[in-house]
This record gives C-alpha cells, sequence and structure tokens, in this order.
C-alpha cells in the first residue's frame, strides 16, 4: 500500500473483544490522542465493531511493526485494567 | 465473549496469531517479551513497572477451589500472550532478514583481509 512516497508492506490486524460496546468505544477513544513518533514509517487506525476494538497497524519493516504495535498493546492492557479497576 | 486475535501481512508470508486460553502462556499477566530484562534484575534492580496481578472475582468457585478472573483479566492475560506471540514472530523475521545481509558482509570482510576464510 502507499502512502505519500512511503511504501506500508507490512501490516498487522488486531481484533479485541470487549464486554460491551460502550467499553469498545471508550478504548478506542483513550488510544486515539496517542501520537505517532513516526507516521512515515508507521501509521495506526482504531475503530469498533460492535463490542471489537479493531486496530490496523501498517509499515514500512519488521522492526518499526513490532514496537508500533507492542507500545500499543501495552497501552491497551492498561486501558482494560482500568476499566476493570473501575466499573 | 470471544477471543483476541490477530493477523501479520507481509510481502512475502501472511500469519494468524490464535489464543488459547488453556495454555499456560495466555494465563498469566507477566509476557516474557516485556518487562524489565533477567540481566536487570539480576544486578538487583526492582521492576516497578512489573503487571499487576489479574483481578480475581469475589466469589470463589467453592467446588473446584479454582480462583476465577474477572472477564477483563482474562482479556489482559490473553492480551499478554498475543503480545507475545506477535513480538517472538517479528522478532524472528528481523533476525531473518539481519542474517544473510551480515553473513555476506562478513564474508567480503573476510575477502578484503586475507582472501581466505579464518580456520
Amino acid at each position: 500500500m502507499n502512502k505519500g512516497d512511503t511504501s506500508f508492506e507490512h501490516s498487522l490486524h488486531l481484533e479485541i473483544p470487549f464486554e460491551s460496546i460502550k467499553q469498545a468505544d471508550v478504548a478506542r477513544k483513550v488510544l486515539l490522542p496517542d501520537p505517532i513518533m513516526k507516521p512515515e514509517d508507521f501509521q495506526v487506525t482504531y475503530s469498533t465493531q460492535d463490542t471489537k476494538l479493531i486496530c490496523d497497524f501498517e509499515s514500512v519493516d519488521e522492526r518499526i511493526l513490532r514496537v508500533g504495535v507492542n507500545s500499543v498493546i501495552e497501552s491497551i492492557k492498561t486501558i482494560v485494567e482500568t476499566i476493570d479497576e473501575l466499573c | 465473549m470471544s477471543l483476541p486475535h490477530a493477523t501479520y501481512t507481509g510481502p512475502k508470508s501472511t500469519h494468524e496469531f490464535e489464543v488459547d486460553p488453556s495454555d499456560p502462556r495466555y494465563q498469566t499477566t507477566e509476557g516474557r517479551t516485556t518487562g524489565a530484562s533477567d540481566y536487570v534484575l539480576k544486578q538487583g534492580h526492582q521492576d516497578v513497572d512489573k503487571p499487576s496481578d489479574p483481578k480475581k472475582v469475589d466469589n470463589v468457585n467453592s467446588k473446584t477451589g479454582i480462583d476465577q478472573y474477572t472477564t477483563l483479566s482474562q482479556l489482559r492475560m490473553q492480551l499478554t500472550g498475543l503480545q507475545d506471540d506477535i513480538n517472538e514472530y517479528l522478532t524472528e523475521k528481523i533476525n531473518h532478514v539481519k542474517k544473510p545481509r551480515n553473513s555476506k558482509q562478513e564474508q567480503e570482510i573476510n575477502d578484503l583481509l586475507d582472501g581466505s576464510e579464518e580456520t
């Protein structure tokens, strides 16, 4: 896939089921403000489908994909833990 | 509630990541590829960012005596295992890409140094 001059040859599609539509949407909204450090090398889009949070990652190589995906999953685990404690 | 899953797509391959809830790797909040390294821990440092334990349901299953975890804690444990799977798979791919280039470079260096391989 080409975005501008950059070729994102590596992608990862991640689906995370929550208990409710509201929880999935809260997670999406919490993740949205996180800045992408190198948008020319890495992109991520968040969406929801019923109770699922869907994350689509794209990157120029495996190394940057690994770093970006790991960071987002770490954030999602914190969000899940927070909802678990507060709700 | 269904299980989290992921799909990697690269120029030469695709890979599916599935969670098996009965596998111990999806029953812990402490990942193998996250947190402080063994080396750092052996130096006596405390891992202040260590993930918290999964949250237990108030009513323990009296018949089995086994702790029951909240649904979201189970999700967090499954995500930890899935994160390890993705990290290990991509690390292997990174190393696989590096090796041929490094060995080629090593060969070129050997050729430049003395024209023969070291014994």
